[in-house]
């Protein structure tokens, strides 16, 4: 190394080499002895009794390995507590929902999982402070030699006894060889800001696109391909689609005449108002429950054309056959099973709504609007 | 120590010095002890006969965990090639020649099988069609044939490997490691069979609708652990008390903890399989013998189980510091050794008592007579052989033994 | 006498200098690949080639390609899963637990094994994902918060699989990789190559062998092999409580965890031992990887072959003891029944054929322990299967018995496991050191110094509480 050239060049540190691992232990031990504390010994295998030598203290990674393997631990049976005996509890196979011999492996496993990388994190890039390629020490012919089969000490310019004559006297006299001192090379001195240079901020928008063009084409074109097709195509009729076994081609049937539905009442009175107009009574009584009740669906499913009080005023009127009010002497008169009938059937433009209000709702209907005609014609007793 | 030194050399360093004499009060001490519990082993058998025997059945299967499990680690070194251990070998030797007394306490349990075992009520058996189709095993006379031979076959192999290890203290010769290195290798697949149907005779059998594959297994980690500790008990009080005439260094001491640690591992893991397995199958023949774990008080020696048994051991000898801490290894061996007690009650006494624990002074008597005996055997054989194995060519490593 | 018990057998033969094991290690790396290697490649391309012919009918058709038929719900697919993880057990034992074993001997096959360790797990945990049917919902396996509110089952023994399988690959990658680091930087330091020298500076992290390091690495190699040791243990006894929690006959065993365990350290060992063979010829490695390492890895084979006989011999011995006829006619059936002849593949090579190890002339001889090797890894196959497809086929409702036939693509797929193994093989051959140059090193007779002359209490009680926690 043309090391006495250029003056200006800053000193890391003196290395020296050794060709055995007695001599390295020594000179390990003499170092210690002289007082130095900024110095490394780099092997390319760890000695036997180095530590001793150099003096370092016992290694506080295995508390990070204790810390988080405990951390893990617990981690991984809250997590399986709140899953299966909070969040979604679930009989399983007649289990506890907290079935702790059943949770041991994989406790075990996230302990170990936790504990395994967050120690060998720890290691290199809290403890060794890696990765780090731009070392003074690194692509020098002393670290070739250490990292093949020699032996070498490297005492750092920063230590406080630092004197570079001294120390290659110190170091000559524990019989190393090749003693060179070690300079910062101008990029390991300097530290630029890179984050904003274009070429690194291309690089992001291009990792930005990639994934994202990835991500789009994977879930809208990779994932209909093939195999991942999400069983569109099954064995089965598909609605609208011809049936093959019928001669009608139809895939549903008609249910055989006269059946009649689980739990459906046919309506008597078919088409015959006068005589549901008779036969019919209305089976509630006007509590405030049902007249809620009736309220609500009036709101719903009247009122959209009769208006809010009934009076035919909703905002269709002018635009069809305008809705008639339901405050007309013929209405007043209606029995409840005329009206129930047209709620039933329909009448003229109006459609049945059998299908969308039961029977209770219909009577509870008919209750309400009751109470509507009441308030629009009210009698003189009514006051009081 | 200069390495230079050869073998023979570094053998006549050692058998130069001064025989190794444990003050008297030990042995006395032990005396007195064998004497008390034998009597009150005797009283105990007119108070109550049953419960001595189901008693005297864990002293039995505990006697045979420190003998047969001390000879396994005997022959575990000669075949592992294992040098570290040579030095403290002679330690499990003597402890193995507990097993000459294994078939007194046979006999006194032979004649009291009435007692234990369900399946030696013939009445009973005839009305169960399940245990009727075992009485081919489960028989008086293969029982009694079972046990002469096992006992029979352990005790041809102790003399054995005793007889040339005491042999090479004289002669030196290689020849006999070969020898010992030949016979281990023979008995340790004799060993894994025999010790298997021994556990299942003796303990399994309490319950002889019961069934569990795992059982072998699960008694020989428990033996290996109490072989294991009252080595290491003996190993690091004569260290201490400095009675060991080779230099025992930490390295030793380590390589003893690591291996109790673990072993106590190696027991969770099987306790662990065979309990997780029956509880999740939940196959009523088999759930039978924990749910009689779970009744009463025996609910809180079960949970006292993996405490004794797990918990303290591991964390008490978690860290590396503490597996070469001659105190904490002390404490720690003379802890298991109670914990595989504890282990031996909690399979056999459910069978006795079916409600909920018992504990008396018989429960205590037995242990004493046990440690009193093994004190007595050991300063015998202490008095009559060498300490350290001064013949075996592997000594002179085993002393210099790095990790 | 054939040899001396007071002297220790050296680990490395020859004497070799520290710089020659650089050289012959790193000869694989620095040479352009020949035309035997091209040769092997082609062959394993071929294999996976096949392999990933038969995935593709098995996705695009379902996996009605395979033979798998009710009751017969598992057969191939997780005989081979269980038959991968288990070869992937031998690495870890190497480097872990002979590692706290303080057994030397491992230094010079410890990263192969490794290496096979992370292979086989890759190759095994494809069949747990094609098992499923829809290998693309595998992502469901993980608990993260679904739009269907709902979780996965932790009582579920396939799920501790997913937990245990990812959780072995992981560690047994970074433990791998923590190993690798000194090599790098020494392959790093002697390259010519500009190329090879920038992705071993990145790979290395920068590393300098300083010894300030050292001293932390130590440490932390030993945590980890202290975590991966009851991690190797767990994961086989996770696959084995896949069998054993169910009420199954045949499936249903106590013995099953440290059964399984032993079974897979057997394969893993008799596949190790079968690909060192040729690596140590290959690569010149003799001197390395010795026959002294061979004789006790074919130890190793004869003591876990015979836990296996053992477990064997229990099965049928409790079958017969627990009185239940269900259970007695499963192994009844086992050795009797229409597949007799793959029970008895099982136990002859897994039980009969390893007892040959017991003479130390077959231990030591190379073609001997290559065609043992190979049978106890046939055998161990089928003994995945004899487990699986008997206790299937035949279970508790004779009417709905029936056999298992392999289909074409079912041994398509189990000739791509294969393939894709030894391509993986073959690629790290060529591309990082397959022995650990730093391990070995450390081993070389005079690489150590020499402890006596040093005093040695001192030094014993000052190393000795170098480290806090161990968790081995």
């Amino acid at each position: 190394m043309p090391d006495k050239i250029i003056p200006e060049k800053i000193l890391y540190s003196v290395t020296g080499i050794f060709d055995h691992p007695d001599e390295i232990i020594n000179a390990a031990e003499q170092a210690e002895k002289a007082g130095y504390k900024k110095y490394d010994i780099n092997t390319s295998y760890p000695v036997h009794g180095m530590s001793t030598a150099m003096r370092i203290g016992p290694s506080k990674l295995s508390y990070i390995a204790l810390v988080f393997g405990l951390s893990g631990t617990t981690l991984a049976l809250l997590f399986m507590w709140y899953v299966s005996s909070w969040d979604y509890p679930m009989v399983i196979g007649g289990k506890p929902y907290f079935s702790l011999p059943a949770f041991i492996p994989i406790t075990f496993e996230v302990t170990v999982l936790l504990a395994s990388i967050m120690t060998v994190v720890a290691m290199l890039f809290i403890f060794f402070k890696l990765p780090n390629n731009s070392h003074p020490l690194h692509d020098t012919d002393y670290m070739k030699m250490v990292s093949s089969d020699r032996f070498g000490i490297s005492i750092q310019a920063s230590d406080p006894l630092f004197d570079e004559v001294k120390v290659k006297d110190f170091l000559q006299n524990l019989g190393a060889h090749h003693i060179t001192p070690i300079y910062f090379d101008e990029s390991e001195i300097s530290v630029k800001n890179t984050v904003f240079e274009p070429k690194f901020i291309g690089f992001l928008l291009a990792v930005f696109f990639a994934t994202a063009g990835f991500t789009y084409f994977s879930l809208n074109y990779i994932l209909a391909w093939g195999p991942f097709n999400w069983m569109w195509n099954q064995h089965k009729l598909n609605p609208q689609k011809r049936s093959e076994l019928f001669s009608d081609g139809f895939g549903m049937r008609m249910p055989v005449e006269g059946t009649v539905a689980r739990g459906y009442m046919p309506y008597l009175y078919k088409g015959n108002q006068a005589a549901a107009s008779k036969y019919m009574i209305n089976p509630l009584l006007p509590t405030k429950e049902v007249l809620s009740m009736g309220q609500q669906k009036f709101v719903t499913f009247c009122s959209p054309c009769h208006g809010y009080l009934a009076k035919g005023d909703s905002r269709l009127r002018g635009q069809f056959p305008n809705p008639p009010s339901l405050h007309s002497e013929k209405v007043r008169n209606y029995q409840d099973g005329d009206i129930y009938h047209i709620i039933t059937e329909g009448q003229n433009t109006m459609p049945s709504y059998a299908k969308q209000i039961t029977r209770e709702e219909r009577w509870a209907i008919i209750l309400y609007l009751r109470a509507l005609q009441r308030s629009q014609n009210a009698k003189e007793t009514d006051i009081k | 120590m200069n390495p230079n030194d050869s073998t023979e050399n570094f053998a006549k360093n050692i058998s130069m010095q001064e025989p190794i004499k444990l003050p008297g009060s030990i042995n006395i001490t032990g005396w007195i002890l064998l004497i008390i519990g034998v009597l009150a082993i005797a009283i105990s058998f007119f108070v109550d006969r049953e419960r001595s025997s189901f008693n005297l059945l864990i002293m039995l299967m505990f006697l045979l965990s420190i003998g047969l499990g001390s000879l396994f680690l005997v022959a575990l070194e000669y075949v592992a090639g294992a040098v570290w251990s040579t030095p403290v070998r002679r330690v499990s030797e003597f402890l193995s020649s507990s097993l000459i007394f294994l078939p007194v306490v046979a006999i006194i349990l032979i004649f009291n099988m009435h007692d234990l075992y369900h399946w030696t009520h013939s009445e009973y058996v005839q009305s169960d069609k399940i245990l009727s189709q075992k009485t081919p095993y489960l028989n008086y006379v293969f029982f009694i044939i079972r046990v002469a031979f096992f006992i029979g076959i352990w005790l041809l192999f102790y003399f054995l490997i005793i007889k040339n290890s005491r042999k090479q203290d004289k002669t030196g010769e290689q020849v006999l490691t070969k020898r010992n290195t030949n016979l281990s290798a023979a008995f340790i697949p004799i060993f894994a069979l025999t010790i298997t149907f021994a556990s299942v005779d003796w303990m399994m059998s309490l319950e002889p609708h019961w069934y569990s594959t795992i059982f072998g297994v699960y008694y020989f980690s428990g033996t290996v652990l109490a072989a294991l500790a009252s080595a290491t008990l003996i190993i690091v009080l004569l260290r201490q008390k400095g009675y060991f005439p080779v230099k025992l260094l930490q390295d030793h001491l380590y390589s003893l903890g690591a291996l109790m640690f673990a072993f106590i591992n190696f027991w969770a893991y099987i306790a662990f399989s065979q309990y997780m397995l029956i509880w999740y199958a939940n196959i009523p023949e088999e759930t039978s013998w924990m749910l009689q774990r779970w009744t009463g008080s025996w609910k809180f020696v079960s949970i006292g189980l993996i405490i004794v048994h797990f918990i303290v051991p591991y964390f008490a000898l978690l860290s590396q510091p503490a597996k070469m801490n001659p105190k904490r290894l002390i404490i720690m061996s003379i802890w298991i050794l109670f914990a595989h007690i504890y282990d031996l009650y909690w399979i056999i006494m459910p069978t006795y008592s079916r409600d909920g624990a018992v504990f008396g002074w018989m429960e205590l008597v037995f242990p004493v007579a046990l440690v009193g005996l093994i004190i007595v055997l050991f300063s015998y054989k202490l008095r009559n052989n060498n300490l350290v194995p001064i013949g075996d060519p592997k000594l002179e490593r085993g002393i210099n033994f790095r990790l | 006498m054939s040899f001396d018990y007071s002297k220790e057998i050296p680990i490395i033969e020859g004497g070799p200098k520290l710089a020659d094991i650089d050289d012959v290690i790193a000869r694989p790396l620095d040479t352009r690949p020949d035309r035997k290697f091209y040769i092997a490649l082609s062959i394993t391309l071929t294999m996976l080639a096949i392999g990933a012919v038969s995935l593709g009918l098995t996705f695009y058709y379902g996996i009605g390609m395979w033979g798998n038929n009710q009751p017969n719900g598992w057969a191939f697919d997780i005989t081979n899963f269980v038959f991968w993880i288990g070869i992937g057990h031998a690495g870890t034992l190497i480097s872990a637990i002979l590692f706290l074993l303080r057994q030397k001997w491992r230094n010079g096959i410890s990263r192969f094994a490794e290496g096979m360790t992370i292979f086989a797990v890759m190759t095994a945990g494809i069949f747990p994902l094609i098992h499923v049917g829809r290998p693309w919902l595998a992502a469901y396996l993980f608990p993260y918060p679904n739009e269907h509110g709902i979780w996965i089952n932790f009582i579920s023994p396939l799920i501790w699989d997913v937990f245990a399988v990812s959780t072995y690959f992981t560690v047994s990658l970074i433990f791998w990789y923590v190993g690798l680091i000194p090599d790098l930087a020494t392959l790093r330091d002697r390259t010519a190559g500009k190329i090879k020298k920038i992705l071993y500076s990145i790979f290395s992290l920068g590393w300098r062998h300083s010894n300030r390091h050292w001293h932390h690495y130590e440490m932390v190699y030993l945590v980890l092999a202290g975590f991966a040791t009851p991690l190797v243990l767990s994961v086989h006894t996770i696959v084995s409580f896949d069998f054993a929690v169910s009420v199954l006959p045949g499936w249903h065993t106590t013995i099953f965890p440290p059964y399984f365990v032993a079974g897979a350290v057997f394969s893993g060992f008799a596949m190790v031992q079968n690909v060192l063979i040729f690596v140590r010829k290959i690569f010149n490695f003799e001197h390395i990887i010795t026959i002294n390492t061979l004789e006790r890895m074919n130890k190793v084979i004869i003591l876990t072959g015979s836990m296996v006989g053992y477990a064997y011999a229990m099965e049928f011995f409790t079958a017969w003891y627990s009185g239940n006829p269900a259970e007695q006619f499963v192994f009844i059936n086992r050795a009797f029944g229409p597949y007799a002849w793959a029970y008895w593949t099982m136990v002859s090579c897994n039980v009969i054929f390893p007892q040959l190890f017991w003479f130390r002339k077959i231990r030591r001889t190379i073609p001997y322990m290559l065609i043992i090797g190979i049978l106890v890894n046939v055998g161990m196959w089928f003994e995945r299967f004899v487990i699986i497809v008997t206790s299937l086929s035949r279970d508790y409702l004779p009417s709905s018995w029936r056999m298992f036939y392999p289909t074409l693509t079912d041994l398509g797929i189990l000739t791509g496991s294969f393939g894709l193994f030894f391509t993986l093989l073959l690629l790290f051959i060529k591309t990082l050191p397959v022995v650990s140059i730093s391990e070995v090193k450390s081993v070389l007779e005079g690489a150590q110094p020499s402890h006596l002359h040093n005093g040695s209490e001192e030094v014993i009680s000052h190393s000795s509480n170098d480290s806090g926690v161990n968790h081995a």
